[in-house]
């Protein structure tokens, strides 16, 4: 026969002072290694929102990202029109090439940051026209010294804003328009190819990107082009190329909770065991009684562990909604593969909330092991003579 | 008094263990959490006052014609210019990163009296082309595999090789170097820059590192040298080895922030579990201290007593916590030195961290110490 979880709750409740702290323990622990999750989570949705799987990314065969990628322009223009897999309408294929670099900027704040900026031919726009949304001003005119910038930037840089200059080198480009895009491009500056290679000291773009037919092999394509004698390529899909982008930071951010879940986690479980043990010493008469009324030590034991684990959950719901709290606050990180910083939201989803609540159930779990163990060994004789 | 603070402590000693565990892995975490931040604002603490910075003004990533070093040699107050290019290569996979360099191997030596090299590796990293230098911590952790007067193949991911981008460079090990500053880690391979010219035909440095004549006007020098090229064809821009340092860090963003968090979260924990602990020890004493009341115990000795049983529960964890941080400082630079070159504990994160134990004692003891001053003998003795 079970003990009526009524008695541990009780319990609980009776030493309400400590409960209370032990709960907001487990919390405090539970709230920072969700927050580690939610920003890995918010960093790698938020990277690859928008990857299209129709989308072909060629580089430089040996490239590992866009700044180490380069084309001669010649080249870049042939590998266009060479390919076969890459769709055409009337405006000729739906491709489009693009030179890339992180250049230095100004925060509103005053620190200094990496921008990504994107040189790119008129053509993007079409092949961008379901994602890519202009909310300010207009797009910037093939030719002429004119950039659009994300819309995470104006609120973080300087010189961002409608009618701003933006310096590069020696030559000044002028901010027409702000656009807005669900994934990383929403924190870059994009001008046209044509003036940003010659203004960079390019010679030509960094990558090239294409529709492809539906159902086209990218391995197989790679495989074809990477071992081309003219234009050596390789190639990826744009999801893969994104997701591609964001393994070393979001492993290190996955790591990172994972150690401070471990070391935190054992303190957390040091804590749980003092409280629990010290609320099984204190009511060794109850026990005892328990024991006497013919409860055998397996209901003893599971009462007591299931009193830990209540500790657990609570700790996880409050820990859960600290966390809560967080989400959607905007933040900037560093992608240390691409060099530069892009705007990224705390992401608490069902998942980390999940995970949370899941953890903190273990600390309860290992917390309560030890004292519901030594609840359940009690002799009935000897605790009840004891005070 | 000694005696019956141990006494105390030892009645329950799974209780006191679990506390001291607490505190212990409390302490430990804000100590790596700490040297972690040192280790990111190494290259700026350590930077010289001597060697200045020249870079595109533009972006890291953009590169500037070689012909500007002999412009800026000649600039009144500068003693020795040295080129670097990042050559970005990688070692068998790449996920054995660490920094590559093509540099001037004379300058380089001149610019950084830092960085120490046995005569006979300096008079081999001078005489042969495709020689190259490790830090010392480099090649430990390459121990089995790379032999000095060997050749060390890298796969250039950001310049391939001529001969197809699958070909590895050749780089002949000349031997290591020791770096005496945190200016520079001692975790990466400088090779030299006529091997790098000769086989890419490359014209371009990523940035130019000068070091200027003691007493030296700096600011006049840094605004000569901008002044150069204000018109192109690439502007550049000066700075201090600090503020060049300093641009790596401020791009880090919020980590530094989220570090802060995160050490502020752990210690929250750790201090709600003792002062969980003491609330309970109080409780559990109260007889006990009604019965030293009634011997002729102070007020005051019965707030020492329940005070000095939490200090000395914090200060033990605290002592156990940093003890394991220093221990630890070797292991964690040979796993995770790439990421975090100048991973070292410094004093003040010693000090800091027992000055936090003894804060957590302090917090966590003093209400049940005052709750044990204040007590009333009859009522303790009753039990009530």
């Amino acid at each position: 026969m079970l003990i009526p979880l009524g008695y541990n709750l009780r319990s609980l409740w009776v030493r309400r002072s400590s409960t209370l702290l032990t709960v907001l323990g487990l919390g405090a622990t539970v709230t920072i290694v969700s927050a580690v999750l939610a920003l890995q989570h918010g960093f790698q949705s938020m990277f690859t929102a928008g990857g299209r799987e129709d989308l072909a990314v060629f580089l430089r065969p040996g490239a590992t990202n866009e700044g180490d990628s380069i084309f001669r322009r010649d080249l870049g223009a042939r590998l266009v029109n060479t390919v076969g897999e890459i769709v055409s309408d009337a405006g000729g294929p739906r491709a489009s090439m693009e030179c890339y670099l992180a250049v230095l900027a100004r925060k509103l704040d005053g620190g200094e940051t990496n921008v990504p900026l994107r040189g790119v031919q008129p053509r993007t726009f079409d092949l961008r026209a379901g994602e890519l949304e202009i909310v300010a001003g207009r797009r910037f005119t093939p030719g002429s010294d004119e950039v659009i910038v994300g819309e995470s930037l104006v609120r973080r840089l300087q010189n961002c804003g409608l009618d701003d200059v933006i310096v590069l080198n020696t030559t000044p480009f002028r901010v027409v328009g702000v656009f807005r895009h669900p994934g990383a491009f929403a924190s870059e500056i994009w001008g046209d190819l044509e003036r940003f290679m010659p203004t960079l000291g390019r010679y030509g773009p960094n990558r090239v990107i294409a529709e492809v037919q539906p159902g086209t092999d990218f391995e197989a394509l790679s495989a074809r082009l990477e071992g081309d004698k003219e234009v050596p390529a390789k190639v990826l899909s744009e999801r893969e190329f994104l997701e591609s982008q964001t393994r070393v930071f979001s492993t290190a951010l996955l790591t990172l909770g994972r150690v401070l879940g471990l070391i935190m986690g054992i303190g957390a479980i040091f804590a749980a065991t003092n409280t629990m043990l010290a609320s099984v010493v204190a009511r060794t008469s109850e026990i005892g009684i328990l024991l006497a009324m013919g409860f055998r030590p397996l209901p003893v034991f599971v009462a007591f562990q299931l009193e830990a684990l209540v500790l657990g959950l609570a700790g996880g719901v409050v820990g859960g909604l600290a966390a809560l709290s967080l989400n959607g606050v905007e933040t900037g990180a560093m992608n240390w593969q691409t060099f530069t910083e892009f705007a990224f939201a705390f992401r608490v989803t069902p998942g980390v909330l999940g995970s949370a609540i899941g953890f903190s159930l273990v600390l309860g779990l290992l917390g309560g092991a030890w004292p519901a163990w030594r609840a359940a060994r009690m002799k009935p004789t000897e605790a009840l003579r004891l005070e | 008094m000694a005696r019956l603070v141990l006494q105390n402590l030892l009645r329950h000693p799974l209780r006191s263990l679990l506390t001291v565990g607490a505190v212990f892995i409390g302490v430990f975490l804000l100590c790596l959490l700490l040297s972690v931040v040192t280790a990111l604002n190494a290259g700026v603490d350590a930077a010289s006052s001597v060697r200045l910075m020249v870079q595109s003004s533009v972006s890291l990533f953009v590169a500037l014609p070689i012909s500007y070093q002999q412009r800026i040699a000649q600039v009144p107050g500068v003693e020795s210019v040295v080129k670097w290019q990042w050559f970005g290569g990688y070692y068998q996979d790449q996920s054995n990163f660490f920094a590559q360099f093509a540099v001037d191997p004379e300058q380089q030596l001149e610019v950084y009296p830092e960085l120490e090299v046995a005569p006979d590796v300096k008079q081999r990293f001078l005489a042969r082309r495709n020689a190259c230098i490790v830090g010392e911590q480099l090649l430990a952790q390459f121990a089995d595999e790379w032999k000095v007067g060997g050749t060390i193949p890298l796969i250039g991911a950001l310049f391939p090789h001529p001969d197809g981008p699958e070909v590895a460079w050749q780089f002949e090990l000349a031997g290591t170097y020791r770096s005496t500053s945190g200016a520079l880690d001692n975790r990466t391979l400088f090779f030299r820059w006529d091997y790098f010219e000769e086989t890419t035909d490359l014209e371009e440095a990523g940035v130019f590192v000068l070091r200027v004549a003691p007493g030296a006007d700096v600011s006049r020098i840094m605004a000569e040298i901008d002044g150069l090229y204000a018109n192109g064809p690439q502007k550049v821009r000066t700075t201090t080895e600090k503020e060049f340092q300093r641009q790596f860090v401020t791009m880090l963003g919020a980590v530094p922030l989220f570090v802060t968090w995160i050490g502020g979260g752990a210690l929250f924990a750790i201090l709600l579990a003792c002062v969980n602990t003491m609330l309970m020890a109080a409780r559990q004493q109260r007889h006990d201290v009604g019965i030293l009341k009634a011997l002729g115990f102070t007020d005051g000795a019965a707030f020492r007593l329940m005070l000095a049983q939490s200090l000395v529960l914090c200060l033990l964890g605290g002592l156990l916590g940093v003890g394991l941080g220093k221990g630890t400082e070797a292991a964690f630079v040979t796993v995770l030195g790439t990421f975090f070159p100048g991973y070292v504990v410094t004093d003040q994160t010693v000090a800091l961290g027992l000055g936090t134990a003894l804060a957590l004692g302090l917090v966590a003891g003093i209400v049940p110490a005052w709750t044990s001053a204040r007590l009333d003998v009859v009522r303790a003795l009753r039990g009530t």
